[in-house]
């Protein structure tokens, strides 16, 4: 009892100490945001006052963030999985928004059939994205190449090509939106925070950190997916399927940005519109960098980089502050959790030997 | 005559293991000589070396270049001292030109920032001339073979006004051709007043090529002659050792057996390379018996494991298991077929360092401690705190496996891999690194093993540990099997005997293990 209680407090421990990174991240971030403030406003702390107060001062702003915050968990997640496995996906935005973009129009397509639809057309959605980032992993099977680079330019040719779908074959003439028709109101998800956006897709976003959590940490893919992340070597050496683990957690993580993007539309825009998701595939890679690539992390990572967001958009709403010094704050932010010697602050350092 | 390097009492300790790699060296070379620098594998001999290049930092002792005290910091520093190191594995960019290679680091400018890459190419090409090499300076280094890359290192350190250049084990990769012709450019260089260190363990080559010999054993210099003064026989005793220091307690060989695993003719072929790393290599390994893989690193014994292990495909003749082919299965299709095997890498191959120790004895049997694809947490536990136990390893099983020691770490993947086995099991070099408790008890696993009727693979560099513990001895020497040695010469052969086999000196006729 004791030994467990002793044990149980070591991992405490360590939890925090691997944690330090990321507060001082954190810390240096919002400090950064403070001197941004006074530097480019005219009246600072009215600014600040919106950028930190904003996103929690009525249900509507509240709601909304935390609806922002859902595609980022579902991007979080996906790179965290391609990241654990030792891949790297940098296709995140065209994974997106062709999940999207296929989620949508299946969804016009299964109009008539209702909550089974709904299934059916996320999966859709889910599939295009997964299979596009598993195109990379193939490719790397077979030649050697870096998935980073082919990912990233299949999701840049990728969004053209939705855009171009989107604008063409596919958009809604009876509005002045370039975007496709919306879904019928039975595929709508309920919003559960009125009168912001916020939809129940909040649910499934949880649901999906949970299912990520006990799919690598507590089945036999998920072993051997994360012990080929840490040492290819040591995977084959053991017997463990190397090529695979090269294929599916590409797939897995394509998979949930294309969920990811479903879920925006079928919780929160209701027709997929030209480029309504441009950044967001990025802001999950920078929220899996925070979270450190541990499921559990993606969501108050997630909610954080929310948090600046709409902070960010509130400050712009509401006092002096121009959408470019938003941008530039949350790029500050970006920049900050890409750098790796701060997330190694604190953290176990392994016994070199 | 003047002394080009004096180095007086060195001392290296790595701190990761507390072993003393060099222990109060000394060594001398004169201006104008071509000293090689013999012993085993881990005799101390790239660590002296590394010491002289800057690459290690020794913890006691002085250089002088020279005549010069030093002391070395980096290989830059070298360098400038006029010390040059070609490495055994080529530090060359394919895709550059060899005279882009060459001056890297040490590019002629055009005016003050732009690369003159004419210049570049006149200079290396007047190095490669006055000393005859066979390159062309405006070629890309990624089409030239080993030989003429390592021509390309050589030049790079000449290009640099090098007059001391270290070659590790220089002809480790190169043809017969190649090295013959290697050896008449270094003599020329000693000619111009180069001075040479050639680490070698090759006793012809020494013969051969140098002026004098240095024999290291075990952090130690233990002998320094002029070459014409000394024989092949005496290089080879001084090399090795003389005496058999392990005794095992076994049951006496048992000649009951039946084969388990066959070779036949296996070769191994890499491309874009001549001499093959395995050639015609036959032999079976019997159950209830120890099977010692004898030979000097670069000979074929790393290559044997990789074969084993199923990562690297063999280009003819057959593997056999059971009367079952199984010269085209990967790992993932060894393991399944009981493969059992404790790797020479050990951090590397033998063990994901971050994972927990528990994860890590359970790579090559996630079928049993998983059900419907879920794995069993308390199972996997219990598993680990059973082994820990048994192997008495100081740890427990949520541990990164990583935080071990390296003794602890061993006994891990041997519990892996003594769990796992069912008919054979291969152990490369299972005592590397290891103190003498911790070897001790990997030879009484292995004999155990032995004793329960399993066909134990040995394959080790450390000649008195297969005169110890195997009943029976293959060497290889240059990838081919050169002898084969049953229980009963074994019980005679001296290490002299063994030594001129796994240096190539004398040869069995037809060997067949």
């Amino acid at each position: 009892m004791v030994d467990r209680m002793e044990k149980r407090r070591v991992t405490i421990v360590a939890t925090l100490r691997n944690s330090i990174g990321a507060v001082v991240i954190v810390g240096i971030a919002l400090a950064a945001l403070v001197v941004l403030s006074l530097l480019l406003s005219e009246t600072p702390m009215k600014t600040l006052r919106y950028f930190f107060l904003g996103p929690v001062q009525n249900t509507y702003y509240f709601g909304n963030m935390l609806n922002m915050a859902i595609p980022l968990i579902f991007g979080g997640l996906g790179v965290s999985l391609a990241m654990r496995s030792g891949s790297f996906n940098l296709g995140g935005e065209g994974q997106l928004y062709s999940g999207a973009f296929v989620a949508t129009i299946s969804a016009l397509a299964l109009a008539r059939w209702g909550s089974a639809g709904v299934v059916v057309a996320l999966l859709l959605g889910t599939c295009t994205g997964g299979l596009l980032a598993a195109l990379s992993g193939v490719l790397r099977m077979k030649w050697n190449t870096s998935e980073l680079i082919t990912s990233f330019l299949v999701s840049n040719a990728v969004v053209l090509v939705v855009s171009y779908l989107i604008a063409g074959p596919f958009m809604d003439p009876a509005t002045n939106l370039i975007a496709t028709r919306m879904i019928p109101e039975s595929f709508r998800f309920t919003r559960i925070l009125e009168p912001s956006n916020l939809s129940s897709a909040l649910f499934a976003a949880v649901i999906a950190v949970l299912v990520v959590h006990l799919y690598l940490y507590k089945t036999k893919s998920g072993y051997e997916l994360r012990l080929f992340g840490l040492n290819p070597r040591f995977a084959a050496y053991g017997g463990i399927r190397t090529k695979w683990y090269q294929v599916w957690p590409m797939f897995l993580s394509g998979a949930f940005y294309g969920l990811g993007g479903g879920m925006a539309i079928f919780g929160t825009y209701y027709a997929c519109m030209k480029e309504f998701s441009t950044g967001m595939g990025w802001n999950g890679l920078a929220v899996a960098l925070i979270a450190r690539h541990r499921p559990g992390a993606v969501i108050p990572a997630a909610l954080f980089f929310a948090y600046i967001e709409s902070g960010a958009r509130n400050a712009m709403l509401h006092s002096d502050v121009t959408f470019e010094i938003a941008s530039i704050v949350q790029s500050v932010v970006f920049f900050l959790v890409t750098s790796a010697v701060l997330q190694k602050i604190g953290s176990v350092q392994r016994r070199s030997v | 005559m003047e002394h080009a390097v004096e180095m007086r009492g060195i001392v290296k300790i790595y701190p990761e293991t507390g072993l003393r790699a060099n222990d109060g060296v000394d060594l001398t070379l004169n201006k104008g000589q071509i000293l090689c620098l013999a012993g085993e594998n881990g005799a101390g001999k790239t660590t002296l070396m590394k010491v002289l290049y800057g690459l290690e930092k020794p913890d006691a002792g002085t250089i002088s270049v020279m005549g010069n005290p030093v002391s070395i910091t980096s290989p830059l520093q070298a360098n400038r001292l006029g010390i040059g190191m070609v490495h055994q594995h080529f530090m060359l960019v394919d895709d550059f030109t060899v005279a882009q290679n060459v001056t890297l680091g040490k590019e002629p400018l055009k005016g003050r920032f732009s690369y003159d890459l004419k210049g570049a190419a006149d200079a290396v090409d007047a190095v490669i001339r006055k000393h005859r090499f066979s390159i062309d300076a405006t070629k890309r280094v990624g089409s030239l073979t080993v030989g003429q890359k390592q021509q390309v290192e050589i030049v790079k350190m000449l290009y640099r006004d090098v007059d001391i250049l270290i070659l590790d084990e220089p002809t480790a990769v190169l043809t017969e051709q190649e090295i013959e012709s290697l050896f008449i450019t270094l003599r020329a260089l000693a000619e111009h007043g180069t001075s040479l260190i050639l680490i070698t363990h090759k006793l012809h080559e020494i013969t051969t090529i140098s002026d004098r010999v240095a024999i290291m054993r075990q952090g130690a210099m233990v002998g320094d002659f002029p070459t014409d003064s000394v024989d092949g026989k005496q290089i080879s005793r001084l090399m090795m050792g003389q005496s058999v220091s392990l005794v095992v307690d076994r049951l006496p060989y048992t000649p009951v057996q039946h084969p388990v695993l066959r070779f036949d003719n296996v070769s191994v072929l890499k491309r874009n390379q001549q001499r093959p790393l395995l050639n015609g290599v036959s032999f079976t390994a019997r159950s209830g018996e120890i099977l010692g893989f004898a030979g000097v690193g670069g000979n074929g014994l790393g290559v044997l494991e990789a074969v084993l292990g199923g990562f690297l495909p063999i280009s003819s003749g057959a593997i056999v298991h059971k009367d079952e082919d199984i010269s085209r299965l990967d790992s993932h299709a060894l393991r399944k077929r009981g493969l059992a095997y404790v790797p020479a890498d050990r951090l590397q191959v033998g063990s994901a360092l971050q994972a927990a120790v528990s994860e890590n004895l359970i790579v090559d049997a996630r079928n049993e401690f998983s059900r419907h694809g879920v794995m069993q947490r308390k199972k996997i536990e219990q598993h680990a705190q059973s082994l820990l136990k048994t192997y008495s390893v100081k740890g427990s099983p949520s541990m990164p496996i990583g935080t071990l020691s390296g003794g602890n770490i061993q006994k891990v993947i041997l519990a892996r891999e003594i769990t796992q086995y069912q008919d054979y099991i291969v152990f490369s070099e299972p005592t590397w690194g290891l103190d003498i408790a911790s070897s001790r008890f990997v030879y009484e696993r292995m004999v155990q093993l032995r004793d329960e009727g399993a066909a134990v693979l040995l394959i080790s560099s450390n000649l008195d540990e297969i005169l110890a513990v195997s009943d029976r001895v293959i060497v290889m020497y240059r990838g081919t099997i050169v002898a084969v040695l049953e229980s009963e010469e074994l019980r005679h052969v001296t290490k002299e005997d063994m030594g001129a086999y796994m240096l190539g000196l004398r040869q069995q006729e037809a060997p067949h293990g």
